[in-house]
């Protein structure tokens, strides 16, 4: 799975792209877990993540709980279909906002 | 398609997951009904991995089978761990909990269970067999 890690004006956009399932979740989860500071601002990118299952679903609701406790805000960008249907049918998107395109996730974080 | 004989790691979990999808395509399954066997297949073989044989300190085989008749695609997932029937898994408390004191359990064979049109479970001779179907005339 490849994770791409970049700044922009106060927002870490992190671009997610591969299959998120119990072969590679290990990896992505200290990386993003590392990002995690007081106040911080993430947009993850998921367009180019094919697969989820559930502990890739695990690890977002870790890195929402880090994010929470530490006053900071996460917003998830381009699902693919099938990746939104899951989070959907397992109540995930009660609490993630969504965005289809990674700008719009940008411009909310930018007024958080 | 011959059956898929694994050792019961997460490191066969991957190949499951391409059979399937090659199963899957085979018998011309959509891409929703594909992507779900897929998941509920690659859940039930992770539980077996990491609860039945490893956690258990034991070890032992996947192997995974499809047959596929004129309306149906039938895949077969057999392991050795102690017996364990994911119907009796309790279903995730999904929206009775603020995310932040949530659970994070049971979300496995929820999505299983939810991914294909039916689901069997059997212990047969020591061996957990788990049996998911897919009905190919949608």
């Amino acid at each position: 799975m490849k994770v791409e890690i970049e700044e922009k004006a106060g927002i870490t956009v992190v671009r997610l792209a591969g299959e998120m399932n119990s072969g590679t979740v290990d990896i992505v989860q200290e990386k993003l877990l590392d990002l995690v500071e007081p106040g911080c601002r993430i947009a993850l990118e998921m367009s180019g993540v094919t697969y989820i299952s559930s502990v890739g679903l695990r690890t977002l609701l870790l890195l929402y709980r880090e994010i929470s406790q530490q006053d900071g805000y996460i917003v998830l960008c381009g699902l693919t279909e099938m990746v939104y249907d899951t989070m959907f049918i397992t109540g995930f998107l009660e609490f993630f906002e969504t965005y289809e395109t990674c700008g719009e996730g940008q411009f909310v974080l930018a007024q958080k | 398609m011959d059956a898929l004989r694994l050792p019961g790691r997460v490191e066969s979990l991957a190949a499951i997951g391409t059979y399937i999808v090659q199963v899957a395509a085979e018998a011309g399954l959509g891409e929703q009904a594909a992507y779900g066997l897929r998941l509920a297949v690659d859940e039930i073989a992770t539980n077996a991995v990491v609860h039945g044989y490893q956690e258990a300190g034991g070890s032992g085989e996947l192997v995974v089978k499809a047959e596929q008749t004129a309306d149906r695609l039938t895949v077969v997932l057999e392991d050795t761990s102690p017996p364990y029937d994911p119907r009796l898994t309790p279903p995730p408390d999904i929206l009775d909990h603020e995310p932040v004191v949530r659970p994070s359990g049971g979300l496995g064979v929820y999505l299983a269970r939810q991914g294909v049109d039916a689901y069997r479970y059997d212990f047969i001779d020591g061996t957990n067999r788990h049996t998911f179907m897919m009905n190919r005339t949608q």
